[in-house]
């Protein structure tokens, strides 16, 4: 794995308005989900997952895609949300191009724990967190973008309750395992 | 049309993530460890300023809302869940696609294990549905129907506290000693 050296993008350069990096961006962010519920609706990310997996078992089993009352109610792949999802990458790749200067581009492979001490390691971690989270965003209905951000924007209490149990949960399980920096 | 929005905006978040280097879980655990908040802060800053914004514009045009229903058991275990594996992996459903744009490969294995874990909820959604989505169901409400409030004056008093806790707490914290 990398050695521990510690890249945080944005935090040390300060902007022209004394703003911290981290605020232009935010005040920015809220600005494009405002503009994304006056054009066609909240931002959202985790819907698309079992949208794709409907559109695949359409094509593949097409009896199961049509008798599963999950894949039936979350509908066709055909939506903004799965070009939101598509620009995601564009976007970041765009970004992570563009300024690459500086504090420079991610690196392919990091280790997040103090366990991932090998990338297969590192890979459980991140095969295990993602069956997770988006396991939990399904079951509660949406994820950090959709419950979180846009969730606490329209003011909606189940979307409060989401991040409350997110950062509790959250806190809980990282202050349980080492973090990558620690020796031994 | 809207396809076309959706778009936009995605590659717009995108660059957003990636540059406030939520994309990174290293960035992620800090803020979990409460070592840096930027992640946090960054995500309260467009909270309070998108919500203040979408009530004002609602005075003025037609807004695509969609609150999302509160059915509490189901919501708060979805939320621990989530928690935990965001803790584990470091990414949420969309920074693990950001990961993959600017090359990261453990983005495509948390990519991999969101698939599968919406695969198994999709396939366990009808034991479920019952005990854990149908009980404690209240319905679209939001805090200004709780409270019997205006929405624009609940998001503006919502805004003062998150605004007034991002410019109170500290950033970062040094590593404190064992």
């Amino acid at each position: 794995m990398t050695a521990p050296s510690v890249t945080l993008p944005v935090a040390e350069r300060r902007s022209a308005l004394a703003l911290p990096p981290w605020a232009v961006l935010g005040v920015l962010f809220g600005v494009l989900s405002a503009a994304s519920i006056a054009l066609f609706g909240p931002i959202g990310v985790s819907g698309t997952y079992p949208r794709l997996i409907g559109a695949v078992a359409r094509r593949v089993t097409p009896e199961f895609a049509a008798t599963n009352p999950y894949l039936v109610k979350m509908g066709s792949l055909v939506t903004p949300e799965t070009m939101l999802v598509l620009g995601l990458l564009i976007g970041g790749f765009l970004a992570s191009r563009v300024w690459r200067g500086g504090s420079g581009g991610a690196r392919p492979l990091e280790a997040v724990h103090a366990r991932e001490t090998t990338p297969a390691r590192r890979y459980v971690d991140a095969f295990v967190g993602g069956f997770l989270i988006l396991f939990g965003a399904r079951l509660a209905g949406g994820c950090t973008s959709g419950h979180i951000i846009s969730g606490m924007t329209q003011l909606a209490v189940s979307s409060t309750i989401f991040a409350a149990a997110v950062f509790a949960g959250g806190m809980g399980v990282a202050h349980l395992m080492k973090a990558w920096r620690a020796t031994s | 049309m809207k396809l076309f929005y959706g778009l936009l905006v995605g590659i717009a978040m995108g660059a957003l993530i990636q540059r406030v280097g939520a994309s990174n879980p290293r960035m992620i655990l800090a803020s979990l460890r409460l070592r840096d908040l930027t992640i946090i802060k960054f995500m309260a800053t467009t909270i309070a300023v998108a919500s203040v914004l979408v009530y004002l514009l609602q005075l003025g045009m037609p807004m695509h809302f969609d609150v999302k229903p509160t059915y509490v058991i189901g919501v708060a275990l979805g939320g621990l869940i989530f928690g935990a594996g965001f803790a584990i992996g470091g990414y949420c459903p969309g920074t693990c696609v950001v990961g993959i744009a600017e090359g990261r490969r453990d983005g495509w294995v948390a990519l991999l294990g969101g698939v599968v874990g919406a695969l198994v909820f999709t396939l366990v959604y009808r034991l479920i549905e019952a005990p854990l989505i149908k009980p404690l169901t209240l319905g679209k409400i939001t805090w200004a129907d709780v409270l019997h409030a205006p929405a624009l004056g609940v998001a503006l008093v919502m805004a003062t506290l998150l605004l007034a806790a991002v410019r109170f707490l500290p950033t970062r914290r040094e590593e404190a000693a064992p």
